[in-house]
């Protein structure tokens, strides 16, 4: 994840490598350092540091790290041929390295030589049975086939040794929702909310699996996760807001024939309620007669 | 101070400036000789997974509360249960691996090389400084001290009426020894910084005792105490709600 | 030498990246080991002996964390997780180098 001041300053310096201002070589690192994918100005950017022999050797040993990423960025954007040059660059300078093999893996991957790929990462995994990219990318590649099931399995192979990587459990998660097994992608959600425990977007996922789950227990924590969604995002998210109301009016309708005691407090619902009203009413007054018509169904204003 | 002892400015061109220029090189050369001889190892699935499995155990004890307490105890269950929990190590387990770690050759070899490429050119600087440089009086350190420091200042001569701030050029290969250490993380990048000291101490230590941390690890994830945090965000939450619409 | 990298905060809890904080650390340790020796030098030159020599470290590494607490514009909450790190961290682990270059310079200097 990117910070704010850190895109932000990301963005600054694209602007200023755009219009000639140069700074590309720290633009790159930047892009690096980020994991940002911005591959079309890296390609064309680390093109023009690569092109230019004078430049590309002030980087000293760097000059391979900006190939790979050269390489990278030119297959997200279908250029093989120059992913394939700077790939044929970087394994005559290191001959029989698992990192070059694993380009020439995403190349075939790229060009589509899925059988090929497939038999290149297996290779590479011989060698280097812990290597977690090219775990990552098989799994990567089963889910890009269509084949969940196998992805799946990949997935949680990988977890099984890997188990404290937060993106893969949130990959697992959502292809867990994809293919409505809640159970188990609120499993998932709850493992990324022990590894970040004040990220709100984790507890909104959470509780949007609680909810699809359904029941009135699932029902009430779900409500409890969107609470402290909105109580992490200062109530600026609306579809923490949306999620509440829904849950509330879920739980109310389930507990309707029931004697009071059971009932929730209804400070919170009608608090909600009105934050949704005044967004629209600032943001979007076209739709507020549609949301207070929703919300007045739901019996959450009157 | 005593009077002042007269050192021939050939002391100062013929010793102590080339033994310090000496030092400074073969640190260099060490460095580089360690990092050629330093094999690349592969952490194996097993130390891998303990990693892994420690980090998790810690993410649930300091995240526990923002979880639904049934989750919580489900995920105590799978660590510490005595049965096949992640973190729970057999008894006799626990023996065997430091054993185990005597037993593997791959270990030994690594340990030996590391200590062949501190010792042998540490050894060979310092009987080579004995053999050319014995019983100089090179240097003198600006400020005084006590006579405890004469063993250690003037190692290599016996003058017990010299004053103390006057150092031998043996101890001033030693003081070399330590007072480079910065220079080098200087000079050398981080991978340097990792110095003598701190690799004796591993030696003894031998690395990370993965059975110990888990134990450790199990310990204190079977006394925390579960304390839902959630039921208090929902009140959280009508405070901030409260803020905005006002 | 200057602490570089910024440092994510979010929200009242102190949430740091590690490897950003590292690397100021880094930062840190770098000129203070470069400050010691360069002071070191110098107060060799300058021909310190005794207490003063002392006292100019103390002074030099005191200057330093004044000069890293501007450099981090004096929010230093935003680049570490303590004052410790400005102000303490690497003061006695610089004064090894400091010692053995002034001495060497004072003998070189001064002594011959």
């Amino acid at each position: 994840m990117v910070g704010a001041a850190e895109e932000a300053q990301l963005n600054r310096l694209e602007t200023q490598v755009d219009n000639g201002g140069g700074g590309a070589w720290e633009y790159l690192c930047h892009v690096r350092k980020l994991k940002a994918r911005r591959p079309d100005k890296v390609l064309k950017h680390g093109l023009s540091i690569l092109n230019n022999a004078k430049a590309r050797s002030n980087l000293g040993a760097e000059e391979w790290t900006l190939y790979e990423q050269v390489a990278i960025a030119a297959m997200d954007c279908q250029r093989l041929d120059i992913a394939k040059d700077c790939i044929s660059v970087l394994s005559k300078k290191f001959p029989g390295s698992t990192r070059v093999g694993r380009l020439e893996g995403m190349l075939f991957e790229a060009s589509g030589a899925w059988a090929d790929a497939e038999r290149a990462y297996e290779r590479l995994l011989q060698d280097s049975p812990h290597d977690q990219v090219i775990q990552k990318r098989k799994i990567a590649m089963a889910k890009a086939l269509g084949n969940i099931a196998a992805a799946v399995e990949y997935l949680n192979k990988y977890l099984e040794i890997f188990m404290a990587d937060q993106d893969a459990w949130r990959e697992l998660a959502e292809i867990y929702v994809s293919l409505q097994m809640y159970k188990q992608a609120a499993f998932c959600y709850e493992e990324l909310i022990l590894c970040q425990p004040t990220d709100p977007l984790y507890h909104l996922a959470y509780a949007e699996v609680l909810y699809t789950m359904g029941g009135l227990e699932n029902l009430q924590t779900a409500k409890k996760y969107y609470a402290s969604a909105i109580n992490f995002t200062g109530g600026k998210n609306t579809r923490a807001l949306y999620g509440l109301c829904l849950c509330s009016s879920a739980i109310n309708q389930i507990t309707k024939g029931r004697n009071k005691e059971d009932k929730e407090s209804p400070d919170l619902q009608s608090l909600v309620a009105e934050a949704l009203v005044k967004d629209y009413k600032k943001k979007a007054p076209a739709k507020l007669p549609l949301v207070t018509n929703t919300l007045k169904s739901m019996k959450l204003i009157s | 101070m005593a009077e002042d002892l007269v050192l021939d400015t050939a002391i100062r061109d013929w010793v102590l400036i080339p033994l310090s220029v000496v030092m400074v090189l073969i640190g260099v050369l060490r460095y580089f000789v360690s990092k050629l001889m330093r094999s690349s190892q592969l952490p194996d699935a097993k130390a891998l997974k303990e990693g892994q499995v420690i980090i998790r155990a810690r993410n649930l004890k300091s995240g526990a509360n923002f979880i639904p307490s049934k989750s919580f105890r489900a995920r105590r269950v799978y660590f510490t249960n005595e049965e096949n929990g992640l973190l729970y190590v057999p008894k006799d387990q626990a023996q065997n691996a430091q054993a185990q770690m005597f037993s593997d050759p791959n270990m030994a070899m690594d340990m030996m090389k590391k200590n062949l490429s501190m010792l042998i050119p540490q050894s060979l600087t310092f009987a080579w400084v004995n053999f050319f440089f014995s019983g100089f009086v090179a240097a003198k350190i600006p400020f005084p001290l006590t006579q405890r420091f004469r063993a250690m200042l003037q190692n290599g001569i016996d003058l017990s009426t010299v004053d103390v701030s006057y150092v031998s050029s043996r101890s001033w290969y030693f003081l070399n020894l330590f007072g480079l250490r910065g220079l080098f993380s200087l000079i050398l990048g981080e991978e340097n910084a990792m110095d003598d000291t701190q690799r004796m101490m591993q030696m003894g230590g031998f690395g990370f005792d993965a059975a110990r941390s888990l134990a450790v690890e199990k310990d204190s994830l079977d006394i925390i105490q579960h304390d839902w945090a959630l039921p208090k965000m929902e009140q959280r939450a009508e405070e901030v709600l409260r803020k905005l619409l006002r | 030498m200057d602490p570089r990298g910024k440092e994510k905060q979010s929200d009242d809890l102190q949430i740091f990246s590690a490897e950003n904080l590292q690397s100021n650390m880094k930062s840190i340790y770098y000129s203070r080991t470069f400050l010691s020796i360069v002071g070191g030098v110098v107060a060799g030159i300058w021909g310190f002996t005794g207490l003063m020599g002392f006292v100019f470290y103390f002074l030099v590494m005191a200057i330093a964390s004044m000069l890293f607490a501007a450099k981090a514009k004096f929010s230093v909450r935003t680049y570490f997780d303590s004052w410790n790190r400005i102000v303490v961290d690497g003061f006695l682990g610089g004064l090894m180098s400091f010692v053995l270059f002034w001495t060497f310079a004072y003998d070189i200097v001064h002594i011959f």
